[in-house]
C-alpha cells in the first residue's frame, strides 16, 4: 500500500509539473494575425508583472467558420476571436464547449472592437469605383472571399445587399439581382479574407477589393501605399468581431483565469490601442477620438436592423440552398 | 473617272483601319489586273497628257503618298493599345487560372488533412485518423517451429512440428498520447491474453503504463519475441517473470541515454506464463529497472550500442491457497522439458527477490547480450515434518553472441536485411549466426529434508543444476519473414533418479523455425 501511495504521488508531482506551464491558443479569423501578434506580446508582458507567470500564446487563423469548425471539430482552443457571432454561436450550440449566453459576459456584447468593409483599388482608380453601384458594372472585376467559409465575406456581402435594399426601397428581388451580378464580376473565391488580398496585392487579379477596413490599411502598409487606394463607399455595415473564452477547454487546460484576463485586457486603454494602431475601430471613445485619422466616415447599418440579427441572417444567405448558394449557381 | 477613283483612294485612307489599307491595296491590284480606271494611270502617264494633268496627278500622287504615311503613323498609334488591352485581358485570364489552382491546390491539401489514412506495409496494416490522433494497427507473429530431439531413445521429448506463437496484435493510439496494444495468443495449447495494456504518453521521461505486460527485470525477457536469437530464451530467463498485472511509471532521460522503469505488479513465480488476468495474493511486488547507454548519441560507434544496466523485483509472498503456489511450476530447458520443480505441498512463504545484471554490445555485425539473474525465494513445505521458511537462492546466468554474415547492423531490436531475398536478382536476404551458453543452478537447501514429502525438492525427481550451449544459423529473408535453424545440448546436474529422458541424460534438440512478422 505504501508503494502504491509513493508512486500515485510520482504521478500526482509529474502533474502538477505538467500545469505550471501556462499555454493559451486563441483560434481567430484571417486578418487578426498583426493585431494579435502585438497583443500577445503586450499581454505577455502585462500578466507576467500581474500573476508572476509566464504565458505562451500560440494562434491559428483562417477563414471565421472554417475556424469555428475546426473547434467544433476538436482544436482546443481556450479562447476564439471570431469575425462574427454567428460562428462562435455555433461552438456553443453544436459542441457545447461554451454557454449559449457567452456574449454577456464582456462588454458591448463581447465584441472589443468593431470594423467595416471598404474598398481597395489599384492605385489612381482607374476603373473610377466609388459606391456599390460601380463595382457590379460590366467589365469590374471584384475580388472577394467566399461567404461560406469567410467572416469577411460575409460581412462584404450583407453591405452590399443592405445598400441595395436602401437603393431599391427594400425590394428584395432588386436587392438580390444586385448581388447576382456583383458576383458575377468576381472571378475566384478564397476562403478567407487573407486569401482574397494575397489574390488581389500580390496576385494582381481585379480592380477592386472587397475589404476589411484593418486589411486595407494593413495591404497600404505591407505593399506600398503607391500601389493602391482605399475607397470608403457611402454605405457600410458595423462589422462586431466578437471574442470568448472556450469554457470547456480552457476548464480542461486549467487556463480559465488567464483565458478571461486576456479577453478583458482587449478593453484595456492599452488592448484599445493596440486594436487602433491595427486599424481596428475601437470601443473606448477617447482611444477612438485620438486614432480618428485612421478611419474614413461612413454610413454604418447593423445586422440586427437590416437583417434581424446573425441566425436569420446565416439561414436566409449563408445556409446551403441560401439566397447566396443560389445566386452563386446561377 | 480618274479623279474619283482617287478621291475614293484618299477619302479610305483617311478613315482607313488596318482593314481598310489591305482593301485598298488589294482593290489596287485588281484594277491593274482588270484592265479597269485604275490602268488608266500608268496608261495615262505613258501617253504623257497635258503638264496640268500630269502636274495634279503627281500633286495627287503626293497627297496619297502623305495620307498613306500618315494612316500608318495611326496605325502604329492605335495597335499598342489594342494589343495592350489584349495582353492585360489575356494576362488576368492567366492570373485568374493560376490563382484558381492555386486555391482548389490549398482545398484539395485541406481536405486531405481531414480525411483518415489507411497505410499498408512491412509494419503492418495501419488506420490513422487525419489528424494521427487516433490509430489502429493490425500485426501479427506466426512462428512454425519444429523440435527435433536427438538421443533420446525416445525417453521424453517429443518430436514434432507446433505453432509456437500464433498473435494476432491490434495496438495504436487513441487522443494521440494514449497507446494501447492487445496481444492475444492462439498458439500453444490454449488461448491467452498476453499483454494487454496502455501507456500515457506525457513526455519521453514521464510514461504510465497500465494492464497486463513484461515486467522490467529480465533484458532476453524483454527482447521483442520476434527478434530473438533463438527459438527458445535462454536458462537465464527462467528465474525472470514474464508477464504480470500492474502499473508503471517509466521514461528515458537525457534522449534515452538513461531510462527507468518502476512498478507495482501482483507480482508473478519465475517465468511463468501467467494464465490469469487477476490477482493471487494481497501482498504485491515492486519491479524496477535502470538502464544505461551512455554512448547512444555520440559520435563513437563503437561504442553506440553498448548498454548495461539492472533490473530487479521485491515481494513478499504469502499465496491465499496452496492451490496457489506462489512458486514456478518448474524451470525448463531450451526444449522445453521441466528438469526441476518443487515438491507438493511446496509454496512461497516470504519475500521474493530478483536482481538481474545485464548488458548488451551492438557494434556493426556483431552483437552480444548477457545477463545474471538471481531469484531469492522463501519457500515452505507445508506437510508435516516439512522445512520451512528456507532461502532458497536461486542463480542463472547466460552468454549470446551473434554475427551477421551479410553485414547488417546487429540489434536488440531487430535486423533490417540489405537486400530482400529475391533469387531472381541474386539476393538472398541476410544471415546471421548466433552461439549461445547458459547455466542455471539451484540452490542445495531445496533438497534439504529427510524425504520427499518432507524437502522442497526431489533430488530423485530434479536437477540441481543445468548447463546449455547452443548454435544457429537466422536467415532474414527480409524484414517480415525469417527461418532459423539451430542446435542447443543441455547437461545436467545432480540428478539421482532413475528414470530415463531429461534431466537423467542430457538434451539434444534441433530447432527450426519459420516466422511471419509484421
Amino acid at each position: 500500500m505504501r508503494t502504491f501511495l509513493i508512486l500515485a504521488l510520482l504521478l500526482a508531482f509529474a502533474v502538477s509539473i505538467n500545469a505550471a506551464e501556462v499555454k493559451l491558443l486563441n483560434v481567430s479569423y484571417d486578418p487578426t494575425r498583426e493585431l494579435y501578434s502585438e497583443y500577445n506580446t503586450a499581454f505577455t508582458k502585462y500578466w507576467k508583472a500581474k500573476s508572476g507567470d509566464d504565458v505562451t500564446i500560440s494562434q491559428s487563423h483562417g477563414g471565421s467558420g472554417k475556424q469555428a469548425q475546426s473547434v467544433i471539430n476538436g482544436l482546443e482552443a481556450d479562447v476564439v476571436t471570431l469575425a462574427l457571432a454567428y460562428d462562435i454561436d455555433a461552438i456553443s450550440t453544436q459542441a457545447r464547449l461554451l454557454p449559449a449566453d457567452w456574449q454577456k459576459r464582456l462588454p458591448n456584447d463581447s465584441t472589443p472592437y468593431t470594423s467595416t468593409i471598404v474598398f481597395l483599388v489599384r492605385k489612381g482608380n482607374p476603373k473610377g469605383i466609388k459606391d456599390w453601384d460601380d463595382v457590379v458594372k460590366n467589365g469590374v472585376s471584384v475580388v472577394v472571399a467566399n461567404p461560406k467559409t469567410s467572416g469577411g465575406a460575409r460581412w462584404a456581402y450583407l453591405a452590399a445587399y443592405a445598400y441595395a435594399l436602401e437603393k431599391n426601397n427594400h425590394d428584395d428581388a432588386a436587392a438580390r439581382d444586385f448581388i447576382s451580378k456583383l458576383y458575377k464580376n468576381v472571378p475566384v473565391l478564397d476562403s478567407g479574407a487573407r486569401g482574397s488580398t494575397v489574390t488581389f496585392a500580390q496576385r494582381q487579379i481585379g480592380d477592386v477589393l472587397l475589404a476589411w477596413e484593418n486589411e486595407a490599411h494593413l495591404a497600404l502598409k505591407e505593399f506600398g501605399a503607391d500601389k493602391f487606394d482605399i475607397v470608403t463607399p457611402s454605405l457600410s455595415i458595423l462589422a462586431e468581431p466578437p471574442v470568448a473564452v472556450v469554457d470547456k477547454n480552457a476548464n480542461r487546460h486549467h487556463t480559465t483565469e488567464v483565458a478571461t484576463e486576456y479577453l478583458k485586457f482587449l478593453y484595456s486603454d492599452e488592448g484599445q490601442e493596440i486594436a487602433a494602431k491595427n486599424f481596428y475601430r475601437p470601443r473606448n471613445a477617447a482611444v477612438a477620438a485620438k486614432y480618428a485619422a485612421n478611419f474614413n466616415q461612413v454610413r454604418l447599418v447593423t445586422i440586427d436592423q437590416e437583417f434581424g440579427g446573425w441566425t436569420k441572417a446565416q439561414q436566409t444567405h449563408f445556409a446551403d440552398g441560401g439566397v447566396f448558394d443560389q445566386i452563386y449557381q446561377q | 473617272m480618274k479623279t474619283l477613283k482617287l478621291k475614293q483612294a484618299i477619302i479610305a485612307a483617311v478613315v482607313g483601319t488596318q482593314f481598310v489599307l489591305p482593301v485598298f491595296a488589294a482593290e489596287s491590284a485588281a484594277t491593274g489586273t482588270n484592265g479597269t480606271a485604275a490602268v488608266e494611270i500608268p496608261a495615262f502617264a505613258a501617253d504623257g497628257g497635258s503638264p496640268a494633268q500630269e502636274a495634279e496627278i503627281k500633286a495627287l500622287k503626293q497627297q496619297v503618298e502623305a495620307l498613306v504615311e500618315k494612316v500608318s503613323a495611326l496605325e502604329q498609334q492605335r495597335a499598342p493599345a489594342e494589343q495592350a488591352a489584349t495582353i492585360q485581358n489575356l494576362d488576368q485570364q492567366v492570373r485568374i487560372l493560376q490563382r484558381q489552382r492555386e486555391i482548389d491546390q490549398d482545398t484539395a491539401t485541406a481536405k486531405a488533412a481531414t480525411v483518415p489514412k489507411v497505410t499498408l506495409g512491412a509494419n503492418g496494416f495501419s488506420f490513422s485518423s487525419a489528424d494521427s490522433n487516433f490509430v489502429a494497427q493490425l500485426h501479427a507473429v506466426l512462428q512454425f517451429d519444429s523440435r527435433s530431439f536427438i538421443h533420446d531413445n525416445n525417453a521424453k521429448g517429443v518430436d514434432g512440428f507446433l505453432l509456437r506463437r500464433a498473435r494476432p496484435i491490434l495496438s495504436g493510439t487513441v487522443v494521440r498520447d494514449f497507446e494501447y496494444n492487445f496481444t492475444p495468443d492462439f498458439g500453444g495449447s490454449q488461448v491467452q491474453i498476453f499483454d494487454a495494456y496502455t501507456i500515457y504518453h506525457g513526455a519521453p521521461w514521464f510514461q504510465v503504463e497500465a494492464g497486463k505486460f513484461k515486467p522490467p527485470v529480465g533484458l532476453e525477457a524483454l527482447q521483442a519475441d520476434v527478434n530473438l536469437s533463438f527459438n527458445e530464451r535462454s536458462l537465464a530467463t527462467d528465474l525472470v517473470p514474464n508477464r504480470d498485472l500492474g502499473l508503471a511509471l517509466k521514461g528515458d532521460l537525457y534522449g534515452g541515454v538513461a531510462s527507468y522503469v518502476v512498478g507495482i505488479f501482483n507480482g508473478a513465480s519465475d517465468y511463468n506464463s501467467t494464465v490469469t488476468n487477476s490477482y493471487a495474493q494481497n501482498n504485491k511486488s515492486v519491479d524496477a529497472r535502470l538502464f544505461f547507454q551512455p554512448w547512444k548519441n555520440s559520435d563513437v560507434n563503437a561504442l553506440r550500442g553498448f548498454g548495461f544496466g539492472a533490473g530487479g523485483s521485491f515481494e513478499n509472498d504469502n499465496p491465499a491457497t496452496n492451490s496457489t503456489t506462489g512458486l514456478t511450476p518448474g524451470y525448463t530447458t531450451d526444449g522445453q522439458q521441466k528438469f526441476f520443480s518443487y515438491n507438493k505441498n511446496v509454496y512461497a512463504d516470504g519475500v521474493h527477490w530478483r536482481l538481474s545484471p545485464q548488458a548488451y554490445y551492438y557494434y556493426g555485425p556483431f552483437g552480444l547480450l548477457g545477463e545474471y539473474a538471481i531469484s531469492d525465494q522463501h519457500v515452505s513445505n507445508d506437510s508435516a515434518g516439512g522445512v520451512k521458511n528456507v532461502d532458497v537462492h536461486n542463480t542463472a546466468w547466460e552468454i549470446a553472441g551473434s554475427w551477421l554474415l551479410t553485414g547488417e547492423d546487429a540489434s536488440y531490436s531487430g535486423i533490417t536485411p540489405r537486400e530482400n531475398f529475391d533469387p531472381r536478382l541474386n539476393q538472398w536476404g541476410a544471415w546471421q549466426v548466433v552461439a549461445r551458453y547458459a547455466e542455471l543452478n539451484v540452490d542445495d537447501d531445496v533438497f534439504k529434508g529427510s524425504n520427499f514429502n518432507t524437502s522442497l525438492a526431489s533430488p530423485k525427481a530434479s536437477a540441481d543444476s543445468a548447463q546449455a550451449w547452443a548454435l544457429g544459423l537466422n536467415w532474414y529473408l527480409n524484414k517480415n519473414v525469417r527461418a532459423n535453424v539451430s542446435f542447443s545440448h543441455t547437461t545436467f546436474g545432480g540428478y539421482t533418479g532413475s528414470r530415463t529422458g531429461v534431466p537423467a541424460q542430457a538434451e539434444n534438440v534441433l530447432f527450426t523455425r519459420i516466422q511471419l512478422a509484421f
